[in-house]
């Protein structure tokens, strides 16, 4: 059967034509495992020839055979098992738990390594549906599917990256984000984007720094492993998977008060409307912001894969595309993406293989913040009408952009009467005439060769790397601001980043006796080259053309090019004896060119032990135990991620203006650190993993501390010596925590499955050591001046202030109603050290942004052809700064501000953002999935031409219940301004939304 | 099998090999590293040149530490950091004043790397050595005025020279001030007017020694030798063509600027109007609008103010809601937030007044004929009455007359403290605008340290009183 007939027969899918040989005869059967659970994804290989298939969900499996052939059933972690055929119809087989192997293979890095001899924290996630959550992402997916990896929506716009931090934030300056290699190809955290979760075949996530440390300088802040589907041997296999959904966002009650309901409490409150109200009240205007910018979306995905091989050659060829509106008003997010991944062997000794992944994606950016919409009142149209306009300042015509600033003479009483509390230029404006679009190319791809010199012995040489070119254009038209034409710009960035690995790997893979043994050892060397360059546009008049030759004047156009290069030794060495005793010990020597002649160099060793207690004598009989496995690791990681060429005295080109000329000088850009070296990272890790009763119940617990030291500082020094700050190794922070996961099999026969499984993580972030700048109290807007402090024995950022004791009663408000949802500006403080005055030494640490627990659970039902399965996901112990309150329910104005004349107790007074007031409880539970399937039976699908179809339903986020005291959209947001040492700002954002899809799932 | 064997092993050491010793040091190729650099006069230069460039940026928000601060003007909205200038009540966590401290003393570091690489300059040194200390000491005239005692720093230093990080007392200070100028004096010429010059090392000593007031005399031959016409200054008859004729012949020293260009361009014009950052700041205050309306006349208060209404729009009507925006430096770039006006620093109408000053010698009024020339020269360009002979010229003439010639060039906050009014003065501003927050003690007259600094000082930076 060619392709074009497996297409024709989708296309038709009604019709079905057989196609076989007359001589061959269906076969048809179940595998299953002991406990009588089927088998899904098993393969059924008929012996010396390329055909074969595998089992669908419920292990069912056809294959056409003939008569004498030889059946090879196989599955990972189980006996292979061999069937002649005569002339059955029917084969069931039962496949028997492989106790050599009892478990999975688990990539490792440089290399694979059998589950049940692993000695550090390595987590798995397999692909089973991953990919049919409807996220445009594929780091989205993941939230809650591995303990000890938080992944937070720090920003939900379409196509954005969460936030990912694994066992919590060790780096201050450098990045925590963890390494990404993809197919054993390192790339970065941004390649997150442009993987296709389609493609993946399993995720694996080295957690502990033992494990993660042949990585060395990359790896400190844990890596993901993701390695993609490839064909299998047998049948070549067609799969389909598509869903369309529909992303809204619920109304968020706590900033929609509308006109008439302020109205309703004014009057209930003072017994009539003051002059702000009614002159709101005659524009006749009465809607909610959330409702308009918040417009909704559909997210769609279509995927096409065709995989397939023989035994010497396999090959996976994807094709996938993916729309997400997004549910603001101007964000929107596609990705088309391809995969293409061939191994072959040449001979017995020789094998070759290459991986090609181009993506490409284009996204409209959401430029501004939603809290600029959300604060304006609901009286303020976003266009004049006939009747705003009777109301407005000169100047106005009907259709234009609305802004507060228009009202500020509204005739009443005989008099007028200004409305205006907020100098914005219209909200909407601000939205919808900037178009901020963002294209990425991105091609990720590898080469190797492999040379088997003996079984045991072989060498392996990869060439790869990562391409990435991305451009984003920034126009602002002539209407966003109410100055027009002299605010209109357009701004071109454009950035090529070529990242070329070269590795050259021995690897040594021996079993003798009772002894296991795993060697690699190898060279890697890398070199990164980033061209940038940067083009603004000014003078735009008309928004015809956005293009830079639509501009009169360029203002700005720059270009700057950076090089990072890395060299690498690595090498490791795992041994088992008997099953039971385990050792991996791994160096890896990584030098950088970011640091100097003297510290180029540094050594990340690693080492780790196990123990499986359930293979010693005295457990191998036991009922109850069935597997128990101690271990424990430490390990030195590292990173060097800052910039480049620090160690040097930089030299900047600057430029004045003499005598009308513009004049170039050279401007020092830094203290030059010669002896700048790699941050640390030292991590324990004691750890145990368990299963009961047939392994019914498994789970595994890990405990870990890490240190970082010799962080890469970014160090406040005083600006008289010319700078504020400069890159030193200075101070310490600890993370600390443990992590659960219990899997459990609840009810397991023919015609119901239900499985459970818990995983909970808890983190303590504590600053250790900072060095001079040990309680640096800072701020993240000059005109917000709220606090954070950075202060040993505490998290690496706290919020910092005064602590809340009351609020001030209406009655000393100024003139409480001139605001829609209006509060107090201020309230009263708590005089901590009781001496009577308010003053720098009554402010407190009132919180830190860091959860203290992140858990989910997931079940999963399978009942007939029916399968269910849905994840509670929850984070518990953060809090946020929210300052948008301040923009929404006081909006700065003096209307809002207490009496002087008449408020008793002033001077306990202070702002609300600079107190615990404004400190919300950033705790949720999610119901971040349900997946509803059906799944036709193997007739059904057969008769359809197909080897397995599933229909889907799945919701994302369809509860979302947030804590009492938080009022905004999204607990998880903090907004870009907050760094690692002001952690925990939020100020609008985008929300969480929630989606419902269909999917279709179909194989043939 | 054993020629793969070889291949292998050849690829292999290849990889290790070709890594040469260099390969970890690629050379930087957007910037310089600098050893190797300093070493002929074109890059010396290039050093120089980056001390205008650090001014460019330095002096941007100066207006709300002087201007604002004082009776000339206030925000229009009241926000955040901004008002505590116009509260006459800086916070030591004000960003603007630690920005201007900071920015400063990049200043400080550029012409301190000038000097310390001047062997290199050959026959240019001298003047490389004017144009930087001329520099050095406008920063530090600048910070010792504002903050009182600070870190004195005569050479390139880093976080570890300790010893330089703590204050150093004014008199310090000054005294490197008054050598940096003399030699500046020395060295330099009149060739330019957006780089140092002989003219405004001796304005800036003249200033310097009246802001000390232990040396009228000098300060008094300082100014006649910047007013003598073999100087080439002269004043310009229309006053607005001080501000919108570039490089005029008043000009003694200035900051320059390129409009439409990201980096030379200067975003002040815009803050200074209703579609800045925040709606508006360095707004004349009802007391500069009374003052300019009973000592400006009718040239000078067009150029120095602009009445708008409530929505920012130019009007002459009167209005509930009217605001006099500052209307020197009124920008027309393509993009309103690159405007290219330069800051003046020095011109002559002030060495005019300053002339005066000298003469008045720290009394109450001077009869001098030579005094009230100078003070006259200023009233007839303005087309104000002239103050005949034999009547004085008051020390309340002068400081009135500085107010209205040089309001928003941020000269008000310094006039009121050297000629000892700012106790009297403040104190009435404050007390007529409690009500909108404002509020004054002497200790006001010192800036707070910013609490950044006190911070990172390794304990080494106290606090001033007050604060």
């Amino acid at each position: 059967m060619n392709l074009k007939t497996k297409l024709l027969l989708l296309a038709i899918a009604l019709l079905n034509i057989s196609l076989y040989a007359q001589d061959s005869f269906q076969l048809k059967g179940t595998v299953s495992d002991a406990n009588n659970v089927p088998i899904p994804g098993a393969n059924i290989v008929i012996a010396n020839s390329t055909k074969g298939t595998s089992t669908d969900f419920d292990g069912n499996y056809e294959i056409t055979v003939k008569k004498g052939d030889v059946l090879n059933f196989s599955y990972i972690g189980y006996v292979n098992q061999q069937v002649v055929i005569v002339n059955q119809k029917t084969v069931n087989i039962t496949l028997t738990e492989d106790a050599s192997q009892l478990d999975e293979v688990v990539v490792v890095g440089y290399g694979t390594q059998k589950k049940s001899h692993l000695s550090g924290a390595v987590s798995k996630v397999t692909n089973e549906s991953l990919d049919q959550i409807a996220t445009a992402r594929a780091d989205d997916a993941l939230v809650g599917q591995v303990s000890g990896v938080n992944i937070q929506a720090t920003n939900p716009e379409a196509g954005e990256a969460p936030t990912i931090r694994i066992r919590g934030v060790g780096s201050i300056n450098a990045s925590s984000n963890p390494l990404l290699v993809i197919d054993g190809v390192i790339s970065d955290i941004e390649f997150f984007g442009n993987i296709n979760m389609n493609d993946v075949e399993s995720i694996e996530i080295l957690k502990d720094a033992a494990s993660a440390a042949i990585y060395g300088s990359q790896g400190a802040n844990g890596v993901v492993l993701i390695t993609t589907k490839q064909g299998k041997e047998g049948k070549t296999r067609f799969n389909l998977n598509t869903y369309t959904g529909f992303k809204s966002v619920p109304i968020n009650e706590n900033y929609n008060m509308s006109l008439a309901e302020h109205a309703r409490r004014e009057l209930a409150a003072t017994g009539s409307l003051g002059a702000q109200t009614r002159a709101k009240q005659l524009l006749g205007v009465d809607h909610n912001w959330q409702e308009d910018i918040y417009n909704g979306g559909t997210i769609s995905s279509h995927n096409f894969s065709v995989r397939g091989g023989s035994d010497k050659t396999k090959f996976s060829v994807s094709l996938g595309y993916l729309d997400d509106e997004g549910v603001i008003i101007t964000d929107d997010y596609q990705r088309y993406s391809l995969k293409l991944k061939l191994d072959t062997k040449v001979t017995d000794k020789l094998s070759f293989g290459a991986n090609l992944t181009p993506s490409y994606t284009d996204r409209r950016r959401l430029d501004g913040d939603t809290y600029g919409v959300l604060r304006q009142g609901p009286w303020l149209p976003i266009y004049h009408t006939a009747q705003t306009i009777q109301y407005a300042n000169p100047g106005k015509q009907i259709g234009d952009y609305a802004s507060q600033s228009d009202f500020t003479a509204i005739p009443l009483d005989g008099g007028t009467v200004s409305i205006r509390q907020s100098g914005d230029s219209n909200p909407f404006a601000q939205f919808n005439e900037v178009n901020f679009t963002e294209q990425r190319f991105a091609l990720q791809g590898s080469l190797y060769a492999k040379y088997n010199f003996t079984d045991a012995l072989s060498f392996t040489s990869t060439f790869g790397g990562t391409y990435r070119a991305n451009r984003d254009q920034r126009y602002v038209g002539v209407l966003q601001h109410s100055t027009g034409a002299a605010r209109s710009s357009s701004r071109f960035r454009s950035s090529h980043e070529t990242n070329m690995i070269a590795d050259n790997l021995l690897n040594y893979d021996k079993s003798f006796g009772k002894h296991d043994i795993n060697a690699v050892g190898g060279v890697s060397a890398q070199k990164i080259n980033t061209y940038y360059t940067e083009t603004t546009g000014i003078g735009y008049q008309f928004d015809y053309i956005e293009t830079l030759n639509g501009a009169t004047t360029i203002s700005n156009a720059t270009s700057s090019e950076v090089d990072r290069r890395r060299l690498s030794f690595l090498g490791r060495l795992n041994y088992a004896y008997d099953n039971k005793y385990l050792v991996s010990l791994s160096m890896r020597r990584d030098g950088s060119s970011v640091f100097g002649d003297n510290k180029k160099y540094g050594n990340f060793p690693a080492a780790s032990v196990g123990w499986n207690v359930a293979n010693e004598n005295f457990l191998r009989d036991s009922d109850v135990i069935s597997n128990l496995k101690l271990r424990a690791s430490y390990g030195v990681t590292g990173t060097d991620a800052i910039d480049e060429y620090l160690y040097l005295s930089l030299l900047n080109p600057s430029s004045a203006v003499v005598g009308g000329t513009v004049t170039t000088g050279f401007n020092p850009a830094n203290i030059a650190n010669p002896n700048l070296q790699w941050e640390r990272s030292i991590e324990y890790n004691p750890g145990i993993d368990f299963g009961f009763f047939n392994n019914v119940i498994t789970g595994s617990f890990d405990y870990y501390n890490r240190t970082s030291d010799k962080l890469l500082l970014d160090l406040d020094i005083p600006a008289a010596t010319g700078f504020s700050n400069t890159v030193v190794n200075n101070g310490k922070v600890e993370n600390k925590g443990f992590e659960l996961e219990l899997r459990s099999r609840n009810v397991s026969n023919e015609k119901f499955r239900w499985t459970t499984s818990f995983l909970a993580s808890r983190n303590k972030n504590t600053l250790l050591d900072f060095g001079t700048a040990n309680g640096l109290i800072s701020n993240v807007d000059d005109k917000r001046a709220a606090e954070w402090i950075n202060l040993v024995g505490h998290p690496i950022s706290s919020f910092y202030g005064f602590v809340e004791d009351r609020e001030i009663p209406l009655e000393y408000i100024n003139r409480p109603f001139d605001v829609v949802g209006a509060q107090a500006q201020d309230v009263y403080v708590k005089d901590l050290n009781g001496d009577g005055v308010i003053d720098d030494d009554d402010k407190t640490i009132l919180g830190d942004p860091y959860p203290d627990i992140v858990w989910s659970v997931t079940n999963d039902f399978n009942i007939g052809d029916f399968d269910l399965s849905f994840m509670f996901q929850g984070s518990h112990g953060a809090e946020l700064r929210n300052m948008e309150v301040q923009y929404y329910y006081n909006q700065f104005s003096s209307s809002q501000d207490f009496n002087p004349a008449t408020t008793p107790d002033q001077e306990f007074i202070q702002q609300k953002i600079f107190t615990s007031n404004i400190i919300q409880n950033a705790s949720y539970v999610a119901l971040r999935n349900v997946n509803i399937g059906y799944s036709l039976s193997k007739d059904l699908a057969s008769t359809l031409g197909l080897s397995g179809a599933r229909v889907y339903l799945a919701g994302q986020n369809l509860l979302y219940i947030t804590a009492k005291n938080y009022t905004g959209a999204n607990p998880e947001a903090v907004n870009s301004r907050s760094t690692t040492t002001q952690y925990g700002y939020h100020l609008g954002g985008a929300p969480i939304s929630r989606t419902i899809s269909l999917g279709l799932n179909l194989d043939f | 099998m054993k020629q793969i064997k070889i291949i292998a092993i050849i690829l292999f050491s290849a990889l290790a090999g070709s890594c040469g010793s260099d390969y970890l040091d690629p050379a930087p190729k957007s910037a310089i590293g600098s050893n190797g650099f300093y070493t002929n006069p074109e890059e010396i230069e290039a050093a120089v040149v980056n001390m205008y460039d650090g001014l460019q940026l330095a002096v941007q928000e100066e207006w709300a530490l002087t201007e604002m601060r004082s009776d000339n003007s206030k925000t229009r909205s009241s926000e955040g950091v901004w008002a505590e200038f116009e509260d006459i009540n800086v916070q030591p966590t004000n960003s603007v004043s630690a920005d201007y401290w900071a920015l400063f003393y990049n200043v400080i570091f550029r012409t301190n790397t000038v000097l310390d690489n001047l062997d290199a300059a050959g026959s240019s040194a001298a003047k490389f050595e004017g144009e930087a200390k001329f520099v050095r000491a406008l920063s530090y005239f600048n910070l010792v005025r504002l903050y009182g005692d600070v870190p004195l720093i005569d050479k390139v230093i880093t976080q570890d020279d300790k010893e330089y990080l703590d204050r150093d007392a004014k008199a310090d200070v000054y005294a490197l001030i008054i050598s940096d100028l003399q030699t500046a004096i020395q060295n330099l010429d009149n060739q330019y007017k957006g780089r140092a010059s002989k003219a405004a090392a001796q304005a800036l000593l003249a200033k310097v020694y009246l802001t000390l007031g232990t040396n009228y005399s000098d300060a008094q031959l300082l100014c006649e030798a910047v007013l003598n016409p073999s100087s080439g200054y002269t004043l310009q008859t229309n006053y607005n063509d001080i501000f919108y004729n570039e490089g005029n012949s008043e000009i003694i020293f200035a900051i320059e600027y390129q409009e439409n260009l990201a980096n030379d361009a200067q975003t002040f014009s815009l803050e200074f109007t209703y579609n800045g950052r925040v709606r508006g700041l360095n707004y004349a205050t009802d007391e500069l609008v009374t003052a300019l309306t009973d000592f400006g006349g009718t040239a000078r208060t067009a150029t120095s103010v602009i009445s708008e209404d409530g929505s920012g729009v130019d009007t002459t009507v009167p209005a509930d809601i009217r605001n006099y925006r500052c209307g020197k430096f009124v920008g027309t770039p393509v993009s309103n937030p690159l405007a290219g006006n330069d800051w003046i620093v020095l011109r002559l109408a002030d060495v005019y007044l300053m002339h005066v000053e000298a003469i008045m010698a720290g009394g109450s009024e001077t009869s001098a004929s030579t005094a009230r020339n100078s003070f006259n020269e200023i009233r007839l360009r303005a087309g104000m009455p002239i103050i005949n002979a034999p009547n004085p010229v008051t020390k309340l003439d002068l400081a009135n007359e500085r107010r209205v010639e040089l309001a928003f060039e941020n000269h008000r906050w310094f006039d009121l403290v050297r000629l000892g009014l700012a106790e009297t003065v403040l104190t009435q501003f404050a007390a007529d605008n409690a009500a909108e927050g404002v509020s004054y003690t002497s200790t006001d007259l010192l800036l707070p340290i910013p609490q950044r600094e006190i911070g990172v000082s390794f304990g080494l930076l106290t606090q001033n009183p007050g604060y």
